[in-house]
């Protein structure tokens, strides 16, 4: 399922660590950095691993399911661009595969959101960015 | 790690304030100078005393302000101590700096100081965003500001813990209740009941306006040394009895909640056991509190109640005045004014000296003079923090 949007909030500011990741959204991949010599995820990415220090790193793709650890509902535009964009969720979530990443949770009310509540992800293709978002995993 | 063999071997020996509140046409820099000048004054020593001067980070120049950095403080209140230095970010170094420099004998006095001109220069605190581009990869979510990551945090404790806007609005109400005994304070004469915190806007749910600390023009400074060379300074001493330090450097939303090593957790662990005391034996907290939720995660991790408490413990009645757990007994950062770590340090200190006038506890019905009162500093989010243990007495 995609969602289309014309407008995201702002297009990322893209390091070397993360460039990775971002070129992975743009194809619709939630590609996750994991260290060669340990076997560690982590989000966000980075040269060394915070683990062992190993520098042999490996992209995996993830199944893009998890669960939320934490939730809030922007009321405030803490930019005139978002006037028209409150309230939206950002939330933290847990993927399946054990490694947290920084989210949007779309197609929902806040009163139906909890921590753990399992989700999967859509991709948000806006004007100059894409970036992985969630939704709430519909009852099987 | 034993800290004890530094247990009382420092002193706070003067407190430097300035005028607070809204304070127009003032540099940040300017307000560093006069609470450097004013706890200089307490201490009764001159600035050529000062052996390193520490300033709290910096945020961005705002105002017409050139950046503030220790060259500008050192420059303007004219002097080259030996050591100078400034944090970066919110990174709580200051207090173990200031202990080693003091013990071991590198400098005499050490001064620590803050200062901005926030309220009049209307600070942003959303530095995911600089003209309208994002400094970050977080902005592609609209995760913006410093209030969002503290309020992941609460929410998850109002879901795994059952606390929330009605536990926080009794923080809030508490500190409110002693501002209106501090003429000092940002919101002395502008009492807060009940519908007042929930007629707050929503800014990030969970959090309303009134869950966050405003921003105040204004200094702050105190001044360390050594407990023997405290001895017959012009005001009494208070002893750094218990000191602990932290860090839990992740991204923000990497913290968990039910973390055991927790920054806040591991810090007063260690200033406990040094001071050697349990927590009956505190008599009042001054807590970092940016949010109404930071009291509360704070007093948590410190072990003064069991997660799931949070209703039960935090009452207006027992953090406010005549209760039996005072807590931010200025008005806080929340009500009195934003100093970063020096807001609580200051009162803890002018607390046991017995300065603090009608909020002096002791002379505010049904509260006694406090001898132990813990004292917090919390940076960055949850990331850094350090506790100090002080005391009246020498033991």
């Amino acid at each position: 399922m995609d969602t289309k949007q014309s407008r995201g909030f702002f297009a990322p500011r893209i390091s070397a660590d993360t460039a990775d990741f971002w070129r992975g959204c743009a194809e619709h991949k939630l590609l996750i950095q994991r260290c060669k010599s340990c076997g560690k995820l982590r989000w966000p990415a980075g040269h060394f691993c915070d683990s062992c220090l190993g520098e042999d790193t490996e992209l995996c793709e993830m199944s893009g399911r998890g669960t939320v650890y934490a939730w809030e509902v922007f009321h405030k535009p803490f930019h005139p661009s978002l006037e028209d964009k409150v309230p939206y969720i950002v939330a933290e979530i847990d993927l399946e595969e054990g490694v947290r990443i920084l989210s949007n949770l779309e197609g929902c009310e806040p009163s139906e959101v909890r921590c753990g509540s399992a989700v999967e992800l859509v991709w948000r293709d806006c004007e100059d960015y894409t970036s992985p978002v969630f939704v709430l995993k519909k009852a099987e | 790690m034993d800290l004890s063999h530094l247990k009382n071997k420092i002193a706070v020996v003067g407190v430097g304030y300035t005028p607070q509140g809204k304070v127009p046409g003032r540099t940040a820099a300017s307000f560093h100078v006069e609470a450097v000048k004013n706890a200089l004054a307490d201490a009764g020593l001159t600035k050529e005393d000062i052996g390193a001067l520490v300033l709290y980070r910096h945020f961005d120049a705002i105002g017409g302000d050139y950046e503030t950095t220790a060259f500008t403080v050192a420059e303007q209140l004219g002097v080259s101590p030996t050591l100078i230095s400034q944090e970066h970010q919110c990174t709580r170094g200051w207090l173990f700096n200031a202990v080693g420099l003091l013990t071991a004998g590198l400098v005499n006095y050490v001064v620590i100081s803050y200062g901005d001109n926030s309220r009049s220069g209307r600070r942003s605190f959303v530095k995911e965003l600089s003209g309208g581009k994002a400094t970050d990869e977080l902005a592609a979510y609209g995760d913006l500001s410093t209030m969002a990551k503290y309020a992941m945090l609460a929410r998850r404790a109002m879901e795994k813990y059952g606390t929330g806007p009605h536990v926080w609005k009794e923080i809030s109400i508490a500190q409110r209740r002693w501002a209106q005994l501090n003429p000092m304070a940002g919101m002395y004469g502008k009492p807060l009941d009940e519908a007042g915190y929930y007629a707050a806007n929503l800014v990030v749910d969970p959090f309303r306006l009134l869950d966050a600390t405003p921003s105040s023009d204004g200094g702050r400074a105190v001044v360390l040394t050594t407990a023997e060379r405290a001895k017959g300074m012009k005001n009494p001493p208070v002893y750094l009895r218990g000191i602990g330090s932290a860090n839990r450097p992740v991204s923000p939303f990497r913290l968990c909640l039910e973390d055991e090593n927790s920054a806040a957790r591991v810090s007063s662990r260690e200033a406990f056991a040094m001071a050697g005391i349990t927590h009956r034996d505190v008599d009042a907290c001054e807590l970092y509190d940016c949010f109404t939720y930071t009291v509360e995660a704070t007093l948590r991790d410190y072990g003064f109640f069991k997660p799931g408490e949070e209703g039960s413990f935090l009452s207006a009645e027992r953090l406010g005045p005549s209760g039996d757990f005072p807590v931010n007994t200025s008005g806080g950062m929340l009500s009195e004014g934003y100093f970063m770590g020096l807001t609580p340090l200051a009162e803890a200190v002018m607390q046991l000296r017995g300065a603090c006038g009608e909020r002096q506890l002791g002379a505010v019905s049904g509260t006694k003079q406090p001898e132990i009162i813990v004292c917090s500093d919390n940076g960055g989010v949850f990331q850094s923090h350090v506790t100090l243990v002080l005391s009246r007495e020498e033991r």
